[in-house]
């Protein structure tokens, strides 16, 4: 039971990613900087480096299927956020081994992994056709909100499952 | 260590190929999304459901509190524009009324304008901002079809993307492309209406394209209302879409594109009604993606 609480996590994060978004002040949509939550990639860092030991790789698979699941539930072009998430995990999961796994690290991996994964969609939206930003307008109406959103995200979350996230990796990996 | 370098590369050669057949896959596939994708949007849109409705009692209560503030200098406007309308609706009621008589005389009982309305909740918005899609909580249980339009109180909003089984997707205007035309018009009261295309949205004015295919002697003016014209064979006729903001010429100057502000509002969108056209349109491969 214990084991299906961080795919719970998962999926409730990805159900909010798309009601939060409704209530942000029509203000802040309105203009021209886009808001994307990657909660879900926000979290799986955590899991990342909090959860996983050195040699498992639950974070990896987490990402894959959930990447799929957001492709699927608001996209509609599968591949593009399970291939980003996929690979930007992956990287975190080799950084961390460099690390420890303290707050500063955490939220810095954070916004690291997001900003791989954000540039990827980008470049694999371009190329498909989805959208036709121009990519210094990406770097400052997309790249920066979406991050300090996500930064805010990570600082938000890290006191309140750090603890837990690590405690689950400790009884259920060893 | 050579070899667990070239195993490692290999994945990710294997992953990419996989990301490339999806893509492919999907936006070949792109309005009309698998069993398995209908019944995920489902569960999600469940979730979605369960989260919002709390939510939206809360939203709801603030607004009304709101509301009571301006309740009295409102009933005070109203009032006078009531006793302005009173005679308008009497008006008008007669005119149905004969409309009909017409209508009945010459065998015709189905136009354009006829339709079924279905109400819905927004219950999401794609995080995906360059989507422009919301999720609504009704579906293909409800009467609700790929590409039927979609409405609120002060005019269109978009179309109706993918009907899952109990959700739907919406493709809200602001997204809209040259794949998601919609024959439109500006009505005239001497007869010389003028006939175009919505063609797609302009981020920088915040504006829909109306490009004008048959232009009547006079010029358009600033104002003027932008209405459906129900002749791409899906949306009913009459439907507001908004008003002309400023005309201009196309690059090659051959044709004038007037920049139409959108009637209803986009980003504040909660309650809609999704409408489903009475009379059946043309064969849904002749339109082509065009409504």
């Amino acid at each position: 039971m214990k084991r299906l609480y961080i795919p719970l996590l998962l999926f409730l994060l990805l159900i909010l990613e798309g009601v939060a978004i409704d209530f942000l002040p029509s203000t802040v949509v309105m203009g021209n900087q886009l808001f994307t939550p990657h909660w879900v990639a926000g979290f799986l860092v955590l899991v990342a480096v909090l959860y996983d030991k050195d040699d498992t790789y639950f974070a990896v698979v987490y990402a894959l299927i959930f990447g799929l699941l957001l492709d699927a539930v608001y996209a509609g072009v599968l591949g593009v956020y399970m291939f980003s998430y996929t690979v930007s995990i992956y990287i975190i999961q080799n950084l961390k081994k460099m690390l420890h796994g303290n707050f500063f690290v955490v939220v810095l991996l954070g916004v690291v992994g997001i900003i791989i994964a954000d540039i990827m969609i980008y470049i694999i939206y371009l190329i498909i056709g989805m959208t036709d930003m121009f990519w210094q307008d990406y770097l400052f109406n997309r790249l920066l909100p979406t991050v300090l959103l996500n930064l805010l995200f990570m600082i938000i979350i890290y006191p309140l499952f750090a603890k837990r996230v690590q405690r689950w990796g400790n009884e259920q990996l060893d | 260590m050579p070899f667990l370098r070239n195993k490692k590369l290999f994945v990710f050669l294997i992953g990419f190929i996989i990301l490339v057949i999806l893509i492919g896959y999907s936006l070949n596939n792109r309005d009309n999304p698998n069993t398995a994708e209908k019944f995920l949007n489902d569960v999600v849109g469940w979730g979605q459901n369960v989260i919002h409705t709390p939510v939206n009692f809360v939203t709801d209560i603030v607004a009304n509190i709101k509301d009571f503030k301006s309740t009295y200098e409102e009933n005070q406007v109203l009032r006078e524009q009531i006793a302005q309308h009173k005679g308008l609706v009497y008006q008008v009621q007669e005119l149905k009324k004969e409309n009909e008589q017409l209508r009945n005389n010459l065998n015709i009982t189905e136009t354009i304008r006829d339709y079924n309305p279905i109400q819905a909740t927004v219950i999401a918005r794609s995080p995906e901002q360059w989507l422009n899609e919301v999720t609504i909580n009704k579906g293909e249980q409800h009467g609700i079809k790929q590409n039927m339009v979609v409405i609120t109180a002060e005019g269109m909003v978009g179309k109706v993307k993918t009907a899952n089984g109990f959700t739907s997707k919406v493709q809200l205007l602001s997204g809209f492309d040259e794949y998601n035309r919609i024959s439109a018009m500006i009505s005239r009261e001497e007869g010389g209406n003028i006939y175009g295309m919505i063609e797609g949205f302009d981020k920088e004015t915040n504006s829909l394209l109306f490009r004008i295919i048959e232009e009547s002697d006079t010029d358009i003016e600033e104002g003027e209302l932008v209405v459906s014209s129900g002749m791409g064979g899906v949306f009913p006729a009459g439907l507001q879409i908004g008003t002309v903001k400023d005309v201009v010429s196309d690059q090659y100057g051959l044709t004038r594109t007037a920049l139409v502000e959108p009637a209803a509002e986009m980003y504040e969108v909660n309650q809609v009604i999704v409408l489903d056209r009475s009379i059946e349109g043309v064969e849904e491969s002749e339109t082509e993606g065009d409504e």
